[in-house]
């Protein structure tokens, strides 16, 4: 529904309702003015579609591979520092087919999503749970903050001696690095939340509990879940961080032993690949906040374009 | 007879916040009644504490010192018996207007059949039909407000708290929603007490208005309100509307003379 169509439905509404003699609710539908200081060209207003603009991403892309295959083949760049796009192109199509590839993404994607599972869900519900207390929060704060400021990629040897060099320690990595960030932002975030609708739901007699889950939860939401997009990305860092480190399999370990052979076409299939989990994890958040926040999609249709 | 008995009766509430340089009074021993159906408006000069009082009644805030009688009981405060108001429309956004309203009754138990029939009820007769699913961000100020008051309304409080509810709209919706509290408050038998810091919205709709003084607050004085007109432009153009204007006026300019020296 647009903005549009409410508000003549309202004029409707008004008109038909004998008690709104004045006509007070009804407010002309404010349209923006806006005088656009430069004008999008007619290009760009043409282009400016799903399609047009998958069309020239994908454009953008062949270029960039194209130019590099030449600079390869014209002798600019060395393929044993560089790698050629047809190179990887080879190596990719042969470890999808012996099946290495695969089962390397497998084990990372999984790590990286167990340990960002964990790591959010443990961080979000300490830092929701500080709002209890103002008290335990002020307590707590100092550690937080010293034990944020250590880079969790440091702990990676310790984390190593502790959970070994299989897929636990790869896990514990991306939990480390994870949960602090979602505590932070859960904490943060509940402690922004509306003091007065606090106060609204407190006079109509409500627990701190129901507070807790009527106000805080819903109120917290939209930050939580854009932390979402940022833990996915550190999930994936810790996992790729611990197999460099050690393992026997990952898309780390294919990065890391095939770099040290100087296989640089494998190292950018390992890359690429990580890239597009990354991508791909990015969009599922994106399709669950939709979801889980439909009080959040309002169109922005009258918004002004600056 | 029941109208003119006390329902609600302050006395000398205490309040002061922790200050840098030590407590800061507030309050310094309210005392007031508020009758049975009665309608009272509190009006004082800005930062008086008459939002402090609010939060007393509603029992978010602990006096430091002095009583609250309601209905001849000594309560600590009035958790869950009064309907608050702010000049936020406070609707919860992530709420559409239907569960919004419902808000109350889930918090009071109600069953959710139930309340959604209620729900539903209540906002037809408000006029906000085939808004139920809209959310709060696509309504219009004026739409916004009338959501809230209707959500305060259906938690069928004993006493409604409205603090600056209006304040923020403009002039006609302002007209529009008096009006529109003025009959369900006579529909539903309700108490209002209304804090405001016009004295225009005072008078028009109030039956008494009590004038608080400058921090820390006492009461200054209390007037009644003889105004047969209910209806908040009825109201405006009664002849003794500007009587009661003027004498409350100069009440409050009074105080500003005195600060002033």
């Amino acid at each position: 529904m647009t903005t549009q169509t409410l508000k003549t439905s309202e004029v409707l509404q008004t008109s038909q309702n004998p008690k709104s003699s004045s006509p007070a609710s009804v407010r002309p539908a404010k349209k923006p003015v806006a005088r656009r200081r430069a004008k999008p060209g007619a290009f760009a207003r043409a282009a400016d579609t799903t399609l047009g603009r998958g069309v020239i991403q994908l454009l953008a892309v062949a270029v960039f591979f194209l130019a590099w295959e030449v600079a390869v083949r014209a002798g600019w760049l060395t393929e044993f520092l560089v790698g050629a796009p047809s190179g990887i192109w080879r190596v990719f199509l042969a470890s999808m087919l012996d099946g290495s590839l695969p089962v390397d993404t497998w084990y990372t994607v999984i790590e990286a999503i167990i340990g960002f599972l964990i790591g959010t869900l443990l961080g979000s519900v300490a830092g929701l749970g500080l709002w209890y207390s103002a008290f335990v929060a002020r307590l707590v704060e100092p550690f937080i903050v010293a034990i944020n400021s250590v880079p969790k990629i440091a702990l990676a040897p310790i984390v190593i001696l502790w959970f070994g060099t299989g897929f636990v320690s790869k896990v514990a990595l991306a939990v480390s690095l994870t949960a602090l960030v979602a505590l932070i932002a859960a904490y943060q975030a509940a402690r922004d939340a509306d003091p007065d609708l606090q106060a609204l739901l407190a006079s109509m007699g409500a627990s701190k509990n129901r507070i807790f889950r009527s106000v805080i939860v819903p109120s917290t939401l939209p930050a939580i879940i854009g932390m979402f997009r940022i833990n996915i990305g550190f999930a994936l860092v810790g996992a790729v961080v611990g197999e460099f480190i050690s393992s026997q399999r990952g898309l780390g370990h294919l990065i890391y032993s095939a770099s040290s052979l100087y296989d640089l076409n494998t190292v950018w299939v390992g890359l690429f690949v990580l890239m597009f989990v990354g991508f791909l994890l990015y969009h599922v958040i994106d399709f669950a906040e939709r979801r889980i926040l439909p009080w959040r999609q309002i169109n922005t249709a009258g918004q002004v374009q600056v | 007879m029941t109208a003119s008995s006390v329902q609600l009766s302050l006395d000398g509430i205490r309040k002061s916040f922790p200050g840098k340089g030590g407590p800061v009074p507030v309050l310094d021993g309210l005392s007031f009644d508020i009758y049975e159906r009665d309608f009272v408006s509190i009006i004082g000069p800005s930062g008086c504490g008459k939002t402090t009082v609010f939060n007393v009644i509603a029992g978010l805030l602990e006096p430091d010192s002095g009583t609250m009688t309601f209905r001849g009981e000594v309560v600590p405060g009035l958790q869950g018996r009064v309907g608050y108001m702010m000049q936020k429309d406070l609707l919860f956004p992530w709420r559409t207007v239907l569960q919004n309203v419902m808000l109350g009754l889930e918090m009071k138990g109600v069953d959710r059949a139930q309340a959604l029939d209620t729900a539903r009820e209540y906002l037809s007769t408000f006029g906000l039909s085939g808004f139920e699913n809209a959310y709060p961000k696509m309504l219009s100020g004026g739409m916004r407000q009338r959501t809230a008051l209707i959500r305060t309304l259906i938690m069928d409080p004993d006493i409604l708290l409205l603090d600056e509810p209006f304040s923020a709209l403009d002039y006609q919706t302002r007209l529009y929603l008096e009006g529109v509290l003025l009959d369900a408050v006579e529909t539903f038998h309700k108490t209002v007490v209304l804090v405001t810091h016009d004295i225009d919205e005072a008078v028009a709709l109030s039956k008494r208005v009590v004038v608080l003084g400058n921090r820390p607050t006492k009461v200054k004085s209390v007037h009644e309100i003889g105004l047969d007109a209910r209806s908040p432009i009825g109201a405006r153009s009664d002849p003794r509307f500007s009587d009661y204007f003027q004498t409350l006026c100069g009440e409050l300019e009074i105080q500003t003379r005195q600060r002033a020296a």
